[in-house]
């Protein structure tokens, strides 16, 4: 499915060649262009539209987060909601599902205007959710959740029947499970069955599934799309929503884009390419791959041998991780999340002491020594949590840029900060990172996503570290902030920094990597080159969840 | 009650039925007017509900406060009285903040208080034979050690064995408490008196007069001079940095490599110092003898202009100032008016509770929302 270079939907592109209108208003001119069908959209029998939302806006403090937003959804269709980050995908799902009540404007169901208060009332109408972070109780056994979230009338509840009814949705969708197992012993793909089939018990018209993707492997995503196209087939809709192009392009028939809490789009998926969807997306065009000489590993910097560790509840997170990351090299860590990332970020950085295992830095041991000492031994770090764990956020800018480096000259003398030398090193970083802040004394908590990123590895990468290990680096940042990011990341492989790349999205992974590791339950499942590695290589080492695939 | 998903980026409380919904969401960049703002609306709030307390008492409640008034700034003598009445307040102030500053509550002032009040008095008594000056820079070093010794132990103990400094702080104010007024009821206690005190300290110790009237001693410009390397410690240097960071984010400071163990028992220690100053100040200033009742709870009136003074300095201090013309100004009250000097606490109970209020709402608006418009 996935190849190098150019993809099979972007080769389509020379087939159907789009006029680049300016950038902005891609909105009115484009949408015309590119779906004819989107005219009609209006005037389709009421028995086509399964819902409708005419104008809906919601303001939140200092954000619009959507914006007018109009779009309908078929019988039996599965409708793409596409946008970056803060594009109000999620706003417009929870008004959907009552969550949040709009501003203005209204939802149609079936030709008729409803008005939510509540979630209950969305479940009421036949409208069901599965949130980015599941709303399952973790002691219950998967038939409880699928019960209880689904309370029907009737004080005592027959679980006997409710189990042959859960049981024949499941042969129906081909969905494995076992009822009797309590949530907290599934992995994440099987929660998601959990999440799928509470939907699916308490007989939902429309299903909307915020990033159902984020967590699951690569086979347990093409489960689930073939578990949604059976809804489908079943006269369910599906509203999906997304920010990636490639989901988009496999599943959906039709796509809304929305960009800044505005539709700028609902097309066909059959009539547009990548690029467009992504033009759209993001309003101007977009380089889906950087370029990515190779360049020859250099020597070993960073090596880890037999490492194991702990997490916060005592259980051994890392159980014998040894990998070795060169310079010159980017080593990608992939793997679903919770598989022992956090922990081996945290390990290498000094903050969680193992339990046994050494790592080298340039030969010399610095297992479990410091974070401050780590750090001034050449290792920067540029962690997943940037808000919490990254940044001081009602500190300064200026402070925030030489957090971890106070007592460095020259920003310190004796016992005292040097004001003039921070100030003068933080206006050359803000210039040389391209910081969008007006001045080093800004609060850091009014900077956006990119920006806030942008702080740290500026910070980071100002002490040219000879080891530099990053997580999750662009999650969470628009187009442009997440090109920036990655571009940075390989021009300090060029210089020769040996970089440790934890990753979730394999995109990621295979744009930047020189080699691919694949992280599972604490131990490296694999090594693989990037070069020749395939996506499907990729996620059978990521499995390992027996009973989904 | 409609339940509403967990992760709604509104903080979302309800109140009412379906028809009237209201909600807090987040001001997003509080401006620092409305900071100011909320502090004097808080104050007027307190000053409201503290008259209806002096009507209670049947006193006429412009009367009163004219009295008040004029017992605290009435004259030059009154004002230097309120100064003297806000000097051990400035201490702990400045000591709570520097807690606070690293989000360390130290609720231990008033022990610390005592600490300082003890090594003063020991100084005070046992270095005699020499010049005065060195006998006063001795007692102030004696009390700031002392100080830091007992909030040290506090912080030790939570670096160590991550005990909550809230209770350890608190249950170091009893036992200090409780060994002295063992000591003054046996080895300290004045041969020549019946009651629970020690015997005057030799003149050469007392802190001079800074005034030819009245009773302002060298305690209130040592005050002045704390503040300002309280703010120098907080913003020039790299503890502070560090203090302020640890404070703000703790994940972050320790993912940085800030030492939290060590930095958190500095902290209790330089907060416990400063608050031991308080002790030093009244005793070697005021009152010359370790009684039980030189304190009137200094070290936990410290935490309330701490607050008031928003954890500056400079805060602090107005704060501290204006809380010693209360104090002042309600002996002035009750001379003139009959309403009991106790009042004053009332106040500061209510100008506590208004200002954690007015918090509350410099940070979130309360806004109305219709299920269907």
């Amino acid at each position: 499915m996935r190849s190098k270079g150019s993809d099979s939907a972007q080769s389509r592109e020379t087939e159907t060649p789009i006029q680049t209108k300016e950038l902005s208003p891609v909105i009115e001119v484009n949408r015309t262009e590119l779906s004819p069908d989107l005219r009609s959209a209006p005037s389709l029998g009421d028995d086509q539209v399964l819902l409708r939302t005419d104008h809906l806006t919601k303001r939140f403090p200092q954000v619009l987060a959507n914006d007018n937003v109009s779009f309908s959804v078929r019988k039996g269709e599965i409708h793409c909601l596409l946008g970056e980050n803060g594009a109000g995908k999620t706003t417009l799902a929870e008004m959907l599902y009552g969550v949040y009540k709009p501003d203005a404007g209204s939802i149609y169901l079936k030709g008729r205007r409803i008005a939510l208060t509540s979630p209950r009332d969305a479940i009421a109408h036949g409208i069901g959710m599965v949130h980015q972070h599941f709303v399952l109780v973790p002691p219950f056994t998967v038939l409880e959740n699928i019960f209880i979230g689904t309370r029907s009338r009737g004080l005592l509840a027959n679980m006997t029947q409710a189990a042959e009814k859960v049981r024949a949705l499941c042969q129906d969708y081909g969905i494995e499970i076992d009822l009797n197992a309590q949530v907290w012993q599934l992995c994440v793909g099987e929660q998601q069955w959990v999440e799928i089939l509470k939907a699916l018990y308490s007989g939902v018209e429309l299903l909307i599934l915020d990033e159902p993707t984020a967590a699951l492997t690569p086979q347990e995503t093409d489960k689930l799309f073939a578990i949604l196209r059976k809804m489908r087939a079943d006269g369910l809709s599906i509203i999906f929503i997304t920010h990636k192009l490639r989901e988009v392009m496999e599943v959906s028939d039709r796509v809304t884009v929305l960009r800044k809490g505005r539709v700028v789009g609902t097309v066909n998926t059959a009539d547009v390419t990548r690029t467009d969807l992504a033009r759209m997306m993001v309003g101007r065009e977009v380089v889906f791959q950087i370029a990515k000489e190779s360049v020859a590993p250099g020597p070993p910097v960073l090596e880890v041998d037999d490492l194991r560790a702990y997490d916060d509840r005592g259980v051994e997170a890392l159980r014998g991780i040894s990998l070795t990351v060169h310079r010159h090299e980017i080593l990608g860590l992939a793997g679903v999340s919770g598989n022992g990332q956090r922990e081996l970020f945290d390990v290498l950085t000094g903050v969680r002491k193992p339990v046994s295992g050494r790592v080298l830095l340039e030969g010399e041991d610095i297992t479990g020594k410091s974070p401050a000492y780590i750090a001034s031994r050449g290792v920067a770090s540029v962690p997943e949590d940037r808000i919490h764990q990254g940044l001081v956020m009602d500190f300064r800018v200026g402070e925030n840029l030489i957090l971890g480096l106070q007592r460095r000259s020259p920003f310190s003398k004796g016992s005292f900060l040097r004001r003039n030398e921070v100030r003068d090193f933080a206006e050359q970083l803000i210039s040389r990172f391209d910081i969008a802040t007006p001045s080093p004394d800004q609060t850091t908590a009014v900077l956006s996503g990119g920006n806030l990123q942008k702080v740290i590895m500026a910070r980071e990468l100002s002490q040219a570290p000879k080891c530099l290990i990053v997580s999750q680096p662009t999650r969470g940042l628009d187009v442009g902030a997440t090109e920036y990011v990655r571009r940075q990341l390989l021009q300090q492989r060029d210089r020769g920094t040996a970089i440790l790349l934890i990753s979730e999205d394999l995109d990621e992974i295979f744009n930047l990597s020189t080699h691919i590791a694949v992280i599972f339950k604490g131990q490296i499942a694999g090594v693989l080159d990037a070069e020749r590695a395939t996506l499907e290589d990729v996620g059978m080492l990521m499995a390992g969840c027996e009973g989904t695939l | 009650m409609t339940a509403t998903p967990n992760d709604s980026a509104v903080a979302d409380s309800q109140v009412g039925d379906r028809s009237t919904r209201w909600r807090f969401e987040p001001r997003i960049g509080t401006s620092r007017w409305w900071q100011v703002a909320s502090i004097f609306l808080a104050l007027l709030a307190a000053f409201a509900v503290s008259s209806l307390l002096i009507a209670s008492a049947g006193a006429n409640v412009l009367e009163a406060l004219q009295a008040m008034g004029r017992g605290a700034f009435g004259s030059w003598s009154a004002a230097a009285e309120t100064l003297v009445q806000s000097t051990p307040l400035i201490f702990t102030g400045l000591a709570v903040t520097v807690a606070f500053r690293g989000r360390i509550w130290n609720i231990g002032a008033e022990g610390q208080f005592w600490a300082g009040a003890m090594a003063a008095h020991w100084v005070a008594t046992n270095v005699t034979g020499l010049p005065a000056p060195i006998i006063i820079a001795v007692t102030i070093i004696a009390a700031f050690a002392a100080g830091m010794i007992w909030g040290g132990i506090a912080g030790l103990l939570k670096a160590r064995y991550g005990a909550s400094e809230i209770i350890v702080t608190v249950m170091l104010n009893f036992i200090i408490l409780f060994t002295l007024s063992f000591l003054l009821s046996d080895a300290w206690q004045d041969p020549t008196s019946h009651f629970y005190q020690t015997a005057a300290t030799p003149e050469a110790s007392n802190f001079p007069r800074l005034l030819a009237k009245g009773r302002l001693h060298l305690g209130f410009a040592l005050a002045l001079v704390v503040a300002a390397l309280v703010y120098v410690l907080l913003w020039m240097t790299t503890l502070g940095y560090e203090i302020r960071a640890l404070g703000i984010n703790p994940v972050a400071a320790r993912y940085k490599g800030i030492n939290v163990a060590t930095t958190t028992i500095l902290i209790l220690a330089i907060s416990g110092g400063i608050a031991a100053l308080a002790g030093a100040g009244e005793l070697a200033g005021l009152h010359h003898r370790l009684r039980l009742d030189i304190s009137t709870g200094y070290g936990f009136t410290g935490i309330i202009i701490a607050m008031l003074g928003r954890l500056h300095p400079a805060g602090v201090l107005l704060a501290a100032i204006f809380f010693g013309a209360l104090v002042n100004g309600a002996l002035g009250m009750q001379i003139s008016t009959g309403v009991p000097v106790a009042l004053v606490q009332a106040i500061q109970g209510i100008t506590l509770l208004f200002l954690l209020t007015a918090d509350v709402l410099a940070r979130y608006r309360l806004t109305r929302v219709r299920p269907d418009g």
